[in-house]
């Protein structure tokens, strides 16, 4: 799996927490760090061959990056992996992302074991289509 | 309304024997939310009560332990700040004016992520995130359509730019200043001006070490000498408390970075008494109520010690403990956010109870975008009915002599010098963050948060417990950033860097760098080159410069230079 965050937002407290758990969980979680670009994260999860992509968002880019992500993924035919977001957006918006591409959300309050069961139960299955 | 059954529907279901556990429940744990193990009650015994004058004191007396002032609140209420910075300069005086009318007495503003990292607006990375949490200002156009109309000399005005782009955001506002007409000595307010914590902020392109300590000193320096009613930082320990430490080590990091202004601003020849009576701290209040107000009598405490013993301070001014509070962001969940309010209160209220001097009170929908216009209002009006209604403001440090209260902020102030005794042993902060000593603290507690939430061992109303489902919409709507107002501050910044005088804004950048190649204060310097058009990327670059670092933060753009 491939942690990362996108742009300049700098809150950075959530995606190092979350690959860090998810690797005591038992998977392999690559943390890409800051100041990413789409085509950056891309490239690298395409280098990585991961099943799962997480992008965690604060600084209200959601919107703004997402649908570039995606973009990047179909253009790549990354159709089996799976794209996760967290972090902080407005309860308004969860639609709008799937409706972009986006697979699952979890919003800040989420806890750890749903992230892991959420993956467990997807990450495969999307692959194996 | 409650469960009452509607014709045609069954009754609600209620588990009988849940609510006899609900009844019999006690709390799962007796630890203070830094996990210091509590004890059923405090008596007399917790503490030796010998030492009242010396290590309590009335409030106005040192060590300040119960406030910095003889009467506190009956003399002043504290400053009543929230926080603005949404879309372009202009989108956001809007917002200041509306809260001013509605009985905000101070003005808080925020820069953005791009100006943070020194970027102008018509930067390449800048492009998609201008003005979407808080505000860019590239010239002194942007300035002035901040501050348009305000009277400078009568604000109280907190400038909310922590990374080495404060230099720039102070040399903006006093080329604003004083293009309007105003005299520095009488502008009262704040610059945040703390770079070095901000590398922990997701900054540190924009705040390397040296630098960091360099500019953030600059405007020190130029604030002691110029203007004599600035208070020229706020050292953010909010900043790292939100990381997830602990109440002590809060207290002991921010030390810590504060000494390293310090002993820089001793170093360069200033006496401590000409600069430490305007040194301010910006401070976190989490949920636990009790723990905050001991933190930040215990920091009181420590910080007139610190200043007296170690720095041999002789002005009772340059030891006297003067904060901020930022109720915590990180304890305010999305889940339920209407609980946000309530959370705010309690956090507000350990604010006040230990005697805040300016109060920014989160809105409740800070877990879910910027604030809304109606979500300010009520983190003002959170303030309000403190100060009015509750009868909190008549007597100072009212949990002073708390047998708990006094036992607890013994307890943290010990605790807080064995970090900062073990800080020194590594060399001093500075060698700490260089060895990345101070990342690992950060990040090793910030796992343990998580943890603690996963293992339900810390409860959280809406997140581990009492959970419902997610909410589909946000109470009373969401504030959007116009991306109208950021295209157009955008073109703005192209047209001025078209159309000024580039031969005055080139000699203006040289003596800027001739200055910092030089070694002296970059302040003077900036001003001059901000009154020609020079912009936020263009200045900082041409520092960055000097001391080897990339022109561009983001190393994209090339110095025009």
């Amino acid at each position: 799996m491939l942690v990362t965050k996108v742009g300049l937002d700098g809150h950075d407290r959530g995606a190092k927490v979350v690959s860090f758990l998810l690797r005591q969980a038992g998977m392999e979680v690559i943390y890409l760090g800051m100041y990413q670009t789409p085509e950056g994260i891309i490239k690298a999860a395409i280098e990585e061959d991961v099943d799962v992509i997480g992008v965690s968002y604060l600084s209200g880019e959601h919107l703004i990056f997402t649908p570039k992500i995606v973009k990047e993924m179909k253009r790549n035919k990354l159709d089996d992996v799976l794209l996760i977001a967290g972090g902080t957006f407005p309860p308004e918006d969860v639609p709008t992302m799937k409706e972009m591409g986006i697979d699952e959300v979890f919003i800040a309050g989420s806890l750890t074991e749903s992230i892991v069961q959420y993956i467990r139960e997807r990450a495969r299955g999307k692959r194996d289509k | 309304m409650g469960r009452i059954s509607k014709p045609g529907k069954e009754d609600t279901e209620v588990n009988w024997d849940d609510y006899l556990k609900a009844y019999y429940e006690k709390p799962q744990s007796a630890n203070s939310w830094s996990g210091y193990d509590l004890k059923e009650i405090y008596t007399p015994k917790d503490r030796s009560e010998s030492n009242y004058e010396e290590d309590i004191a009335d409030a106005g007396t040192y060590p300040f332990t119960r406030g910095i002032h003889k009467n506190m609140f009956r003399g002043r209420y504290w400053t009543k700040r929230e926080v603005i910075g949404l879309g372009s300069p202009a989108d956001t005086h809007e917002r200041v004016k509306y809260l001013v009318e509605h009985g905000g007495s101070g003005v808080n503003t925020i820069a953005d992520v791009t100006y943070e990292m020194g970027l102008d607006a018509d930067h390449p990375w800048a492009a998609n995130e201008v003005g979407l949490t808080g505000v860019n200002i590239t010239s002194i156009a942007d300035m002035e359509t901040l501050t348009r109309d305000i009277p400078l000399d009568k604000v109280s005005w907190s400038l909310i730019t922590a990374s080495t782009a404060a230099s720039v955001t102070m040399a903006q506002y006093v080329a604003a200043a004083e293009n309007a007409g105003f005299d520095l000595a009488k502008l009262r307010g704040s610059i945040q001006n703390d770079p070095i914590h901000f590398r922990y902020c997701g900054f540190r392109p924009a705040c390397p070490l040296d630098l960091s300590i360099k500019l953030g000193s600059d405007v020190m320096e130029f604030c002691t000498e110029r203007m004599p009613q600035w208070y020229y930082t706020t050292v953010n320990m909010y900043d790292l408390r939100e990381q997830g430490i602990t109440a002590a080590q809060e207290v002991a990091f921010g030390f810590g970075i504060a000494m390293c202004y310090v002993d820089e601003l001793i170093r360069r020849g200033l006496d401590i008494d000409a600069f430490a009576p305007r040194f301010t701290f910006y401070v976190s209040c989490h949920i636990d109520l009790f723990e905050e107000v001991a933190k930040i009598r215990a920091a009181r405490r420590m910080w007139a010690r610190l200043m007296k013993e170690k720095y041999e301070a002789k002005d009772p001014r340059s030891m006297q403990f003067r904060f901020a509070v930022h109720t915590a962001g990180c304890s305010l969940v999305p889940q339920q956010p209407l609980n946000n309010i309530v959370r705010v209160s309690y956090e507000a209220l350990a604010a006040v109870l230990a005697g805040v001097q300016s109060l920014h009170c989160c809105s409740y929908d800070e877990p879910m975008c910027l604030p809304t216009e109606r979500a300010h209002l009520q983190a003002l009006r959170t303030q309000q009915i403190l100060a009015y209604e509750t009868g909190v403001t008549n007597v100072a440090d009212p949990l002073g002599g708390s047998y708990y209260v006094e036992s607890l902020t013994d307890k943290i102030e010990e605790e807080s010098l064995k970090i900062m005794k073990q800080v020194e042993e590594l060399g001093g902060m500075g060698e700490a963050i260089r060895t990345e000593w101070l990342d690992r603290q950060l990040e090793a507690e910030a796992i343990n948060r998580q943890k603690e939430l996963d293992k339900r061992e810390k409860l959280i109303v809406g997140v581990n417990i009492f959970t419902a489902e997610p909410e589909k919409t946000t109470p009373f709507g969401v504030q959007r950033v116009s991306e109208k107002s950021a295209a157009q501050q955008v073109q703005d910044v192209k047209e001025l860097k078209r159309k000024r005088n580039v031969d005055r804004l080139k000699e203006a950048i040289k003596r800027l760098r001739d200055d910092a190649a030089e070694g002296k204060n970059v302040i003077p310097a900036m001003v001059e080159a901000t009154k020609a058009n020079g912009t936020t990327g263009e200045l900082l670059g041409t520092v960055r410069q000097v001391f080897g670092y990339s022109y561009d933060p983001m190393e994209v753009v090339e110095s025009p230079f």
